[in-house]
């Protein structure tokens, strides 16, 4: 591929800005770039390169391996819980135990397996199967891992020290409280995951950032490949889903340390906000889980059958029907506590009618096979796996979401067997076609023969002995999470069948297990894209290299086809002359070069985040709460350092990219991957923002002892301490915008002055009015006034640490007439602290006018 | 961005009308408007009936503003506002078909 290369000409291109003219670049020695590129992205050797990696393919295997390893523990959890359960009377465990066993086995399954396992594979994946060489943000992808395994060993440890959580997985107050649960059980349960949550909220927003703006050349969002579209699914969900499980295990958290009675009915709490907001989080969980692995199957289905997919249009539809329908059903977990009929109308048709872009999907897979030829590959089978397990799953699910079948099967073991339907099936079975579909460019190795299928067997036969049973002994009464029945005797046969077949399924769990240890160190060498397959991902050698790609897709070339002039450097950015770790940067829509992006290459600074980050939850954990100034005041000192990747001291050139192609470095960008980080960032925190705003409504409304006691903030003294600090806000806002705009001129460092000093009068206001609170262990508005503030003052001060630190970098010459440095970003984060300081004055002031 | 934005205008709208109505219902429910009554029926029926079909008619209005072609651009928003508009004719049709606050 020497000759001129035409410009992507599909029939249906976004509008926006055209992808230009490229040119191949001249073919160059491929060992030569091999060479120069691994010097450059490769981690560093020994210990400390393992400790400072920060590239996609290390990080997103050490996710997956990690993951394996917590489900591993999961599953010998579980294999206890069914020993208790073989007989009727099981001395086994007591009955404290058994309850940490089975609040353990559930909270490791869905935070430390599920959640990143799809992280890792999202982080492994995407940038190969984009056309990139790494992750917008390769040091948050180590701050989300090593959040993971801190927070994860935390509450493993818990577990071997007899004080792990043990009220469920979902934590239901009251029985979570002080009262009910005096111990650290359930603080390990609320750090601790809130902990491991950075990562999935770190991942999410990367995985955004990364599919809408790291793509090949030219490859618009209508022809990106559907794992894409499935994992912008999830990012978008994670970014919103995650808040209020955070929000909740927050206030839980203070309640129970500060005594702020949230969820205390006494005290105008309500214990039915808990689940509001753990439901809001727990059931798009379920459609986060299973949008990635329904992605695999989207990709492994027509490899396999050797034909294309059926309906990507259809399913683009099904993916953005589930994402929004998956917020509207979070109720039907709450069909018993006595909710309205009307609401319950509500949450009954969502839930029916989410099952239709599933089943748009379902049938997009069984059209596309057979339209196919189906070739019965390991992989194969376990899609075939998926399809027999996930539609009894759907099936059992649309049961359930009827509400007068509900009312009688809730809290049964149908509920326990309908739940592994949908997750074994709808997540665990198609990971496993996508490990073994992709451990070629895993390990670069071959498979050793049958072992895997008798795995497969093994695990299918166990499945459904195990789980199918349970349906009956669910509809035969049995509740959840008993230890012991010896006055049912007609639960004792399902119970000891399901027992034996549980066994089965862990020993084929095992065998796959053992299976890939196997393929990785006794393999014959693979073959180059064994499976034949046409996406990106296998256009690179295997196992996959750390940059991916020794040069990056052309327009129109951006398939497995183009393995050889990509090694060649004959695409776009070919090796690495600058020694940097330079990425393409893309328009969202049509998939147009804006520019390119240099990212931080190894380092510990992400470590040494996690390590502060790990500090405050352990100090809170110990209740030494005097001492969690002191974390906080370091992962401040940490975070400032992120920030200096974010200046530079000179103009730098434009870089020739291609012929005909000079793209800007990301310095004299604004649409930078930070500012597009910073706007998914602040989604989030809205999302967070918005179920605090939920949770002042809710209780206003529904929950008992209110209206609340008179308060002592008068109107008039909230106005009057209100104001100066939204004046001060606005004018920090002001000063983000002029700032930005004068950067070039003396005026600019004074307008980043005055961002600093009315970000500090701002604070200071707040400060005072937190003084005129009532006390918050009053009554649950009281409590909610104080996290207010609190949000206030936290986004307040954040936006006060970008006001500084672009201040310095225009002190030192690190902006300048074409470097903007971090004002876009202080802006941004500026501007929301105004926003939702404003609301929260209204809504304080409404309360008390009203 | 802007194609992106049109294709998540219909079940965005969806979100907020989903919210919007579960928000009225509550308040309703709190202020006892089942019990004050107009010309058209309670207060509270035929507040989230209003704000029903209002949304229906914004639905319908995004749909018609689309353009039209059978290429994968044109083709997604639709699909879009068509999940947004199914969605909120069948999730939010228990305003007029359920007792209120029972």
């Amino acid at each position: 591929m020497t000759g001129p290369v035409r410009p992507d000409d599909l029939p249906d291109p976004l509008p926006g800005p055209a992808a230009p003219e490229l040119r191949a670049n001249p073919p160059q020695r491929a060992l030569r770039l091999h060479r120069e590129l691994t010097r450059v992205w490769s981690d560093a050797p020994g210990f400390y390169g393992w400790l400072a990696s920060v590239n996609h393919t290390s990080i997103g295997r050490r996710f997956m391996a990690t993951a394996c390893f917590f489900f591993a523990i999961g599953g010998v959890l579980s294999m206890l819980i069914r020993a208790q359960l073989a007989t009727p009377r099981g001395a086994f465990l007591d009955s404290a135990l058994y309850n940490q066993i089975f609040t353990m086995h559930g909270s490791i399954m869905m935070f430390l397996f599920a959640i990143p396992m799809l992280e890792g594979l999202a982080l492994w994946l995407l940038p190969k199967i984009l056309g990139a060489r790494d992750m917008a943000f390769p040091r948050l992808s180590a701050l989300g891992y090593w959040c993971y395994l801190f927070g994860g060993t935390i509450i493993l440890i818990s577990l071997l020290a007899g004080v792990a959580p043990d009220g469920g997985w979902f934590m239901y107050v009251p029985l979570s409280d002080k009262t009910h649960t005096p111990g650290i059980n359930a603080d390990v349960w609320l750090l601790g995951i809130t902990f491991v949550e950075i990562s999935a909220v770190a991942a999410a927003v990367e995985i955004t950032v990364t599919i809408l703006r790291c793509r090949a050349a030219g490859m618009a969002l209508t022809r990106m490949p559907l794992m894409g579209w499935y994992l912008l699914g999830t990012s978008g969900m994670m970014l919103v889903g995650f808040p209020p499980l955070i929000l909740g295990s927050i206030l839980l958290e203070v309640e129970r340390a500060f005594g702020w009675p949230f969820f205390d009915v006494a005290r105008g709490g309500d214990p039915l906000l808990w689940q509001h907001l753990f439901w809001l989080f727990g059931h798009p969980e379920v459609y986060i889980i299973f949008l990635p692995a329904a992605g695999a199957l989207s990709t492994i289905i027509p490899v396999l059958c050797r034909t294309t997919i059926l309906g990507y249009s259809a399913i683009v539809a099904a993916i953005l029907g589930l994402v929004f329908l998956s917020f509207g059903l979070w109720v039907h977990h709450m069909f018993t506590v006595g909710i309205p009929h009307m609401a319950l109308g509500f949450f009954s048709a969502a839930s029916a009618l989410v099952a239709v872009p599933t089943a748009v999907q379902v049938f997009a897979w069984i059209g596309t096979i057979r339209q196919g030829r189906p070739q019965l590959h390991l992989p194969m089978l376990y899609v075939l796996g998926f399809f027999l397990t996930f539609v009894m799953g759907g099936l059992t699910g649309v049961m359930l979401a009827i509400v007068p079948f509900n009312w009688q099967a809730h809290d049964t073991a149908f509920v326990t067997a309908h739940l592994h339907y949908v997750l074994i099936g709808g997540f665990v079975f198609p990971m496993m076609a996508a490990l073994t579909y992709w451990m070629p460019l895993l390990s670069g190795r071959e498979r050793i023969p049958r072992l895997g299928e008798a795995a497969f067997w093994l695990i299918l036969i166990g499945f459904h002995g195990t789980f199918f049973i349970m349906h009956l002994t669910g509809l035969l009464g049995m509740p959840r999470r008993i230890d012991i029945y010896p006055d049912n005797p007609e639960w004792v046969l399902p119970n000891l069948i399901s027992s034996i077949f549980g066994m089965v399924l862990s020993i084929g769990f095992a065998l796959f297990a053992f299976d890939l240890a196997l393929q990785w160190i006794f393999g014959a060498r693979s073959r180059r894209n064994p499976w034949q397959a046409p996406t990106l991902d296998w256009a690179m050698p295997l196992p996959a290299p750390a940059y991916n790609f020794a040069s990056l897709p052309l327009p129109g070339r951006d398939d497995a086809g183009a393995i050889l002039a990509l090694a060649r450097g004959e695409g776009i950015l070919p090796g690495a002359p600058r020694g940097w770790r330079e990425v393409l940067v893309v328009e969202p829509g049509s998939g147009a070069p804006q520019h390119i992006a240099v990212l931080p290459g190894n380092t510990l600074l992400p470590l040494a985040t996690a390590a502060t980050i790990g500090s405050f939850f352990l100090l809170m954990l110990a209740g030494l709460y005097a001492l969690t100034p002191l974390a906080l005041i370091a992962i401040v000192l940490v975070g400032w350092r992120w920030g200096a990747f974010m200046g530079c001291r000179q103009d730098p050139a434009p870089v020739k990219a291609a012929p005909g192609l000079v793209l800007p470095l990301h310095w004299t960008c604004r649409a930078t991957l930070a500012h597009a980080g910073a706007v998914a960032t602040l989604v989030a925190d809205g999302a967070l923002y918005a179920c605090l705003l939920f949770g002042v409504g809710f209780l206003s409304v529904v929950a008992p002892q209110w209206p609340a006691p008179q308060s002592g903030l008068g109107t008039a003294l909230t106005l009057l301490l209100a104001l100066p600090c939204l004046l001060a806000l606005g004018l920090a806002s002001l000063a983000a915008r002029r700032t930005e705009a004068l950067r070039a001129e003396a005026a600019g460092r004074r307008w980043a002055l005055t961002g600093v000093l009315a970000g500090l009068v701002a604070l200071v206001a707040l400060a005072g009015l937190a003084l005129m609170l009532d006390d918050p262990r009053r009554h649950a508005r009281d409590a909610l006034r104080g996290v207010l503030l609190g949000f206030a003052l936290f986004h307040v001060a954040l936006a006060l640490i970008f006001a500084w630190r672009t201040w310095c970098d225009l002190r030192d010459g690190r902006m300048g007439p074409a470097r903007r440095g971090a004002a876009p970003v202080w802006r941004l984060w500026q501007d929301f602290a105004l926003a939702t300081s404003l609301v929260s004055a209204l809504l304080v002031i409404g309360q008390e006018v009203l | 961005m802007g194609w992106l934005f049109r294709v998540l205008a219909g079940p965005m709208l969806w979100a907020i009308l989903f919210a919007a109505v579960y928000a009225l219902h509550g308040i309703g429910c709190a202020r006892g408007w089942p019990a004050i009554a107009t010309p058209l029926g309670n207060l509270h029926l035929v507040a989230m009936a209003l704000l029903w079909l209002t949304g229906l008619a914004l639905h319908v209005l995004i749909l018609l503003r689309l353009p039209q072609g059978t290429a994968r651009a044109e083709h997604l928003p639709r699909l879009g506002a068509g999940i947004g508009l199914v969605a909120t004719l069948l999730t939010l049709s228990p305003v007029i078909l359920i007792s209120t606050c029972g």
